[in-house]
């Protein structure tokens, strides 16, 4: 799709550049103009809370998949591992320590220096060790907030209350930096946007359940969830989902989709390869693969399964106005990393049968042991026991060096060559 | 007749290497009512399980165990002790186990307790959240929910409620075994060739397979008989290890750090035993006194938050509170917690011109010569050198 | 009717002819070296020389190895991972896992009834468990990589070899050796290191009799032996195990020149 033939078209993707560029160039002069800075997680990231403030918002693993996709991820990862961290640590940490080490100059533009170092430990324990760091290097307060793991599958009485008792603990540090009192009014007011920018994000996702998808729920969704995973309480983030919405519904509307002709539709388990996004995609485009589904979309957010049964996706989370701190909390608790093995697993099966998928492929990252382990069990599962053409494939979601494309070529095409075969296609 | 230190110690070697926990079969002896809960690193709230009547086993790894089924659900990048871990289970190793207890101390073992529950799905499996916000008013409410769904879970499976009192007497019995343990420390720190931590860490170790209060005796047997002990006080360097041990080294690991001419005087081993930096206090509800203990009185160690004070300040406090010479850092392959805190720890010594050394190390490894070279390196250029 | 096929793997390529009734009527061998394009036109020229056939003659040729699309005459191209399903099932129709052990890495590989891959797990990020640990192996002991098989047959107390990377093993050896441990001894250490990795590889995609050996590595009759001991269970080896890969692509030919000539005469 490289000429304008159709009025939303590349709307998705090029409106959500437009906007992180904007972002990017406002957290450039945050400091100069004394306006306070907050970093923080995109897994339980409470940005609604911290919107009332007034903070700039800064997602430092966003920077890092932003170094990885410009290639320059390398280079920083190289500065970091140069100061004594082990080459088989976390690459996004090590690419934001070697980022501070550039001055925290990057190919966005400059990096603010944080006021609020505000740690979200929603299923990654890395996370801690890596705002540890943070607030060793920039001296910068750090707030824990702590959020419970799901390992019963539910949402329970004693996660909510310790989590909204933090949130009331944490009010007081954010008014003292930002200087601004907290109003529920405006809380209310961010929450409503939030809740609207949910729905048209789970209307654009479940496209992908027609044949053909007008969507491709990895490649294409993961530059399309950015906004609600950065900008969630904002209008423009709204406005975005709308055009977007308008993109996806022109595509069913002529037919078309991000591969010429679908050919076989997979669920897509674990990060995409951010040094060589690209030449990944293209080793599937060739076979006409579409991803229907995906778990790693699910990272700052779920809300378009339930926790347990069978709960039409409108009747799933939202951030609620009307309980401002419980739907915080529970949203918190409700992204993918935070999710037990089972809940994972479960997610994964829906997707199959739900989007009418041929297959699972699982992309094993070495440096996430959050995401990772775990995976080959999961593997063991899905093709032993459901018989499910389960496709396994190992790089790195950071670090340029754990890229083999004649290997995974080699993998991927022998996937695709029997599941062709199986069809006599 | 009081017992030699040999030969106290020769019965917990042979605890300690027994591979088919023989220890667990002899305690629940014909009682098919008694339950064995296995504990996987660093800490988990044994007080609990031993108030349920269980015996709380330690889960130390699988050592050196050949892999033959864990590599198809556990992937290479990852430490070894979760690998010989699932391995011996897979193996039916740890069959004489009802249950197993995962605390939240990383990824990979938050991972490995789901990949637990759907491997063995007879047995009891717990994760236990521990707060990571311990500056939080409401983190000790949050840690007793959490031990009440471990309570909950364990009287289900026995049948039998657990009482306060219950309670309350196992955390007595442990505080009485923490400070037997704590003794031996400070008696190691104080006079390193009266003991060495190869022996030490033998003796400790041995705890975790055998109920609290036997520990306790063997301990007060232990530090009777080394008033006894007759042993030369060599010219070593005095270090502090380390290590983050939720892995556990190899013990020639140890004896080659002291062969190569090293008193160890303070380590990070055997966390689980030496949990809280004082006695719990009982006050009312003793989960809460428990969960209080956890939340303010945890010794500091990588798998837990504590920005009240970071780890490099008390690693340097202790160094030169203990008077020591050198640091070595071994931290196991793959560890996130400790390899990350690694660099905040060693830029902190730089600072305060402290040497240290650095390597890593698998539970399986077989090979020291390395290690050796690196450490009577070490050794010479601070003896020699300094 | 002939059809080829064409396996150019990082060691050798190999060529195999087939005629109508999948008769295999030519085989060629040769090293790959530095020009994987002269590689490829040499080994077929050996195949179409044995069977003293002309190239004109052969309608459709695969190509597959890791060199596949560097077969300027072939026709399509197919992963080794699909050819030696198909070449060990021709081979051995009864067998449903494949072991492949190459000189730079390892597959198992589940095949249907038919043929046809069903799963698959490969080793393919590090040398561990592949021909290249034996040739470092055999380097350290001094010895041709022809004889360590035999050798490793003559121990009667293997030792065990910890380390699983390549570039570390050495060093154990070397320990070993300074120790006075018989060199049989070591290399059946190592031989029993490689089995067991192997056996965890086919593990993962749940190993199922028949298993068929193929790869180079898999002349190596002490190879077999350790795995057959470990496993408890035979292997299928055969001295064409070389060529599994080039009858399988040739099969794939086969496959495609009869489903054109069954269109074509529906017309």
């Amino acid at each position: 799709m490289t000429e304008t033939i159709y009025k939303y078209q590349d709307v998705g993707r090029n409106y959500q550049k437009d906007l992180l560029g904007k972002w990017y160039k406002d957290l450039s002069t945050a400091n100069e103009k004394k306006e306070p800075v907050a970093y923080l997680f995109i897994s339980g990231n409470i940005s609604e809370l911290l919107e009332v403030f007034g903070f700039h918002l800064v997602y430092p693993e966003v920077n890092a998949l932003q170094c990885g996709v410009r290639k320059v991820a390398g280079d920083f990862i190289l500065k970091a591992e140069d100061t004594g961290y082990s080459p088989d640590v976390c690459g996004y940490v090590k690419n934001d320590i070697g980022l501070i080490i550039n001055n925290n100059v990057g190919p966005f533009g400059k990096m603010p220096k944080p006021d609020l170092l505000l740690c979200t430990y929603s299923g990654c324990n890395t996370y801690i060790k890596w705002f540890e760091a943070l607030a060793k290097f920039y001296d910068a307060p750090l707030f824990m907030l702590d959020v419970p793991y799901m390992w019963n599958g539910n949402i329970d009485a004693d996660s909510i209350r310790y989590l909204t008792r933090q949130f009331s603990e944490l009010i007081p540090l954010c008014e003292k930096i930002s200087g601004k009192k907290f109003s529920m009014e405006r809380l209310q007011e961010i929450l409503g946007l939030s809740r609207k920018a949910e729905d048209l994000w789970v209307e654009i996702l479940e496209s992908s359940k027609r044949i053909p998808s007008p969507f491709d729920a990895f490649f294409e969704a993961v530059f399309f969830m950015a906004p609600i995973y950065v900008m969630r309480g904002k209008k423009e983030c709204v406005d975005y989902y709308k055009m977007a919405l308008e993109e996806i519904k022109e595509r069913i509307a002529h037919q078309i989709g991000p591969v010429p002709k679908e050919r076989f539709r997979v669920v897509m388990e674990g990060p995409p390869p951010w040094p060589h996004f690209r030449n990944f995609w293209e080793l599937f485009k060739k076979w006409g693969v579409c991803c229907v589904g995906s778990t790693y979309s699910k990272v700052g957010g779920i809300w378009d399964l339930p926790l347990q049964g069978d709960v039409p996706s409108d009747k799933c989370f939202r951030h609620d106005p009307e309980r401002p701190f419980e739907t915080i909390a529970e949203y918190a608790l409700n992204c993918y990393t935070n999710w037990s093995w089972d809940m994972r697993v479960r997610m994964m099966e829906k997707y199959l049968k739900d989007y009418l998928a041929d297959g699972l492929v699982i992309h094993s990252v070495k440096s996430c042991r959050a995401f990772s382990v775990g995976q080959a069990d999961v593997r063991e599962y899905f093709s032993k026991k459901l018989n499910m053409p389960t496709l396994f494939i190992e790089s790195d979601l950071a670090d340029p060096r754990y890229f083999s494309e004649a290997q995974l070529k080699n993998r991927i095409d022998a996937f695709f060559e029997s599941l062709a075969h199986k069809r006599g296609a | 007749m009081a017992k030699r230190f040999e030969e106290i110690l020769d019965g917990c070697k042979q605890i300690v290497q027994d591979t088919n926990l023989s220890s667990v079969s002899d305690w629940k002896g014909a009682r098919k009512s008694k339950k064995a809960i296995g504990c996987f690193p660093v800490y988990t709230p044994e007080e609990v399980i031993h108030a349920a009547g269980m015996l709380p086993v330690g889960l130390l790894g699988g050592g050196a165990i050949e892999i033959d089924y864990a590599d198809s659900r556990i992937q290479s990048f990852v430490c070894s002790i979760a690998r010989s871990t699932l391995e011996l289970g897979l193996k039916g190793r740890l069959n004489i186990l009802d249950g197993v207890v995962f605390p939240s101390i990383c990824d990979v073992a938050r991972n490995l307790a789901g990949i637990w529950r759907r491997n063995f799905p007879t047995m009891f499996v717990e994760y236990v959240h521990f707060p990571q916000n311990i500056t939080s008013a409401h983190a000790v409410e949050y840690l007793v929910s959490e031990l009440l769904k471990l309570k909950t879970g364990l009287e289900r499976m026995s049948g039998k409620k657990i009482s306060n009192d219950d309670i309350a007497n196992s955390i007595k019995i442990y505080n009485e075994n923490r400070a037997l343990v704590s003794k031996l420390y400070q008696l190691r720190t104080k006079k390193p060739w009266a003991i060495s931590t190869s022996e030490l860490y033998t003796i400790i170790r041995t705890g975790r397979f055998i109920p609290k209060e036997k520990h306790s005796i063997i301990l007060q047997s232990v530090l009777d008989a080394i008033e006894k002990r007759e042993r030369k006080q060599r010219d070593s360097l005095r270090v502090i290890i380390e290590g983050s041990f939720c892995e556990q080294p190899p013990i020639e690991l140890l004896e080659t750090i002291e062969e190569a001419g090293c008193y160890i005087i303070d380590d990070d081993l055997s966390l689980s035993s030496r949990w809280y930096e004082e006695p719990i206090q009982l006050n009312g509800n003793p989960l809460e006194s428990l969960a209080y203990a956890y939340v303010h009185n945890a010794i500091k160690s990588s798998v837990r938050h504590n920005h009240t004070k970071p780890r490099d300040i008390v690693l340097v406090e202790k160094f030169r509170e203990l008077k020591a010479d050198g640091v070595i850092f071994c931290s196991a392959k793959f560890c996130d917690p400790a390899l990350f805190d690694f660099v905040l720890m060693k830029n902190t010594l730089e600072r305060e011109g402290i040497p240290y050394i650095s390597f890593e190390f698998e539970e399986k490894m077989s090979a020291f010569d390395n290690v050796r070279t690196q450490i009577e390196t070490f050794v010479e250029s601070i003896m020699f050198f300094a | 009717m002939l059809v080829a096929g064409v396996d150019v793997g990082s060691t050798a390529t190999k060529a195999i002819i087939l005629d109508e009734n999948r008769k295999i009527v030519g085989r060629g061998l040769t090293n790959t070296g530095a020009n994987v394009v002269k590689a490829a036109e040499r080994a077929f020229k050996n195949a179409l020389e044995e069977g003293k056939f002309e190239e004109w003659e052969v309608t459709f040729i695969v190509g597959t190895g890791y060199g596949r699309y560097k077969v300027p005459f072939g026709n399509t191209q197919v992963t080794e991972i699909g050819c030696h399903s198909r070449g060990a099932h021709f081979l051995f129709p009864n067998t449903r896992t494949i072991l492949d052990i190459g000189g730079q890495d390892t597959k198992a590989i589940k095949v249907g009834a038919d043929g046809d891959v069903k799963d698959f797990c490969m080793n393919d990020k590090c040398a561990a468990g592949t021909g290249r640990f034996l040739e470092a192996a055999a380097g350290v002991l001094g010895l041709e990589l022809g004889e360590i098989g035999d050798v490793s047959q003559m121990s009667e107390s293997p030792i065990r070899i910890t380390n699983v990377c390549t570039v570390f093993v050495e060093a154990e050896i070397m320990s070993h050796l300074s120790k006075g441990r018989k060199v049989e001894d070591i290399l059946r250490g190592v031989h029993n290191a490689i089995a067991g990795r192997s056996i965890a590889l086919m593990r993962r995609i749940s190993l199922e009799d028949e298993i068929t050996f193929t790869g180079g590595v898999s002349r190596n009759k002490g190879m077999v032996k350790a795995i057959e001991e470990k496993l408890g269970m035979k292997l299928n080896v055969c001295s064409d195990s070389q060529f599994i890969g080039a009858i399988g692509a040739a099969l794939f030919a086969f496959e495609k020149v009869e489903h054109e000539n069954n269109t074509h005469s529906r017309h």
